[in-house]
């Protein structure tokens, strides 16, 4: 009998991906080791941790540092200026309305000049290619290049570029990325998504941009599961934490609650898995 | 898993319980393909009691309906726990089947 293979994708989603980490809590009790995780976005972070061999406690701090608030305190006033006044002060794809020098200072901060060759597990962290549209994983190269692509969001971040293409956040094209290790012939995924929060008031420009991206990302985060779900050979495992409490992109300090809840997501399935992998 | 079959007026409910995943789905497989092959191609399936589906069981639910109409029949869907209701609409279920709330009402549907 082969060893079926297991992998774990962890989907856009902001700090709600921290559920990664409950779901990883209980499959490590077990000893259930992935054979591959791949991140998209929010999920590229606890994903590139994961990969690296941090433990459970050294990522929930690491991702802490790597996804706060602190990431956004710096506006990008040039490029807000732009918007008012495109042709005086060059208005072009690389608008963002936040400076990305916090963050990359917090990347670089974890992961150095770490690469994908360094990570304990195989790692793929997605991206948009932002001239064609096409969903691009990213297997090669520095960790923080990748990820600074990969949580690209458009208008908050500037796209990045890596590895000869302009990439932007992977939610643009597969919030959800079954498609790479059905690619690489894993037998077992654990999808583990989030819907993207609709925000209740739409109270300013952005937050209406916000609002319609959030609808396009849930619909093709729909209509990419339902494909892969129907062209898979063996099985994909849809964990969706549920959670009752509203998680806002930043809300870091709901991170105990937020890995509670893909702990609980994950035991329901957990008998399952274990007689899958026997099987 | 457990099927149970019922015919009620031109239709027949196919009722699921338990799992359906990649150890259960064949066996839900082989209870649509036998009704079909025994002329039942108005199938209503259950989903009410239906507690975790995988991805095996969604395939397995495609097959059914493309086999069911394939024979000049259609399999419709009762489906009321949220859980599997949100796997459901996220795979395209409600816009590709007919999804109820009710057992008469699914076996209304088909006159």
């Amino acid at each position: 009998m082969t060893a079926k293979k297991i992998a774990l994708v962890i989907g856009a989603g902001s700090v709600k991906c921290a559920a990664a980490l409950g779901l990883w809590k209980v499959l490590e009790k077990e000893n259930i080791a992935f054979d591959m995780i791949v991140g998209c976005s929010g999920g590229s972070i606890y994903a590139a941790a994961m990969a690296m061999g941090f433990s459970l406690q050294e990522c929930i701090e690491n991702t802490k540092k790597l996804w706060n608030r602190s990431i956004t305190q710096q506006r990008n006033w040039r490029a807000l200026a732009s918007v008012l006044l495109p042709g005086v002060l060059n208005f072009n794809h690389q608008f963002s309305m936040m400076s990305d020098g916090p963050m990359l200072r917090s990347f670089q901060s974890v992961f150095g000049d770490k690469t994908f060759a360094d990570t304990k597990i195989p790692l793929y962290i997605m991206a948009t290619d932002f001239e064609t549209g096409e969903s691009i994983s990213q297997h090669e190269g520095k960790l923080v290049d990748a990820l600074r692509a990969s949580v690209a969001i458009p208008f908050i971040w500037s796209a990045w570029q890596h590895n000869g293409r302009l990439l932007i956040d992977g939610a643009v094209s597969n919030p959800l990325p079954v498609d790479v290790p059905i690619r690489e012939g894993i037998d077992i995924i654990l999808a583990m998504g989030f819907q993207s929060p609709l925000p209740s008031r739409i109270k300013s420009v952005s937050r209406y941009a916000f609002y319609v991206n959030s609808l396009m990302t849930n619909n093709l985060l729909n209509a990419n599961f339902a494909f892969h779900n129907a062209v898979h050979h063996a099985e994909i495992i849809s964990i969706f934490p549920e959670f009752e409490r509203s998680i806002r992109l930043f809300d870091t300090g709901q991170i105990p609650y937020v890995i509670e809840q893909g702990e609980k997501a994950m035991s329901h399935q957990l008998d399952y898995v274990k007689r899958l992998l026997e099987t | 898993m457990k099927t149970e079959m019922q015919h009620e007026n031109n239709s027949t409910i196919v009722s699921v319980s338990g799992n359906v995943d990649a150890l259960t789905a064949p066996d839900l497989a082989n209870a649509i393909v036998d009704q079909i092959s025994q002329g039942h191609v108005n199938l209503v399936v259950n989903l009410i009691a239906v507690e975790f589906m995988s991805s095996a069981g969604l395939r397995t639910l495609l097959g059914g309906v493309k086999a069911a109409r394939s024979h000049g029949g259609d399999l419709r869907l009762i489906s009321t726990n949220p859980g599997i209701d949100k796997v459901l609409k996220m795979s395209g279920f409600h816009n590709i089947a007919k999804v109820f709330s009710s057992q008469d009402e699914a076996v209304a549907s088909f006159g």
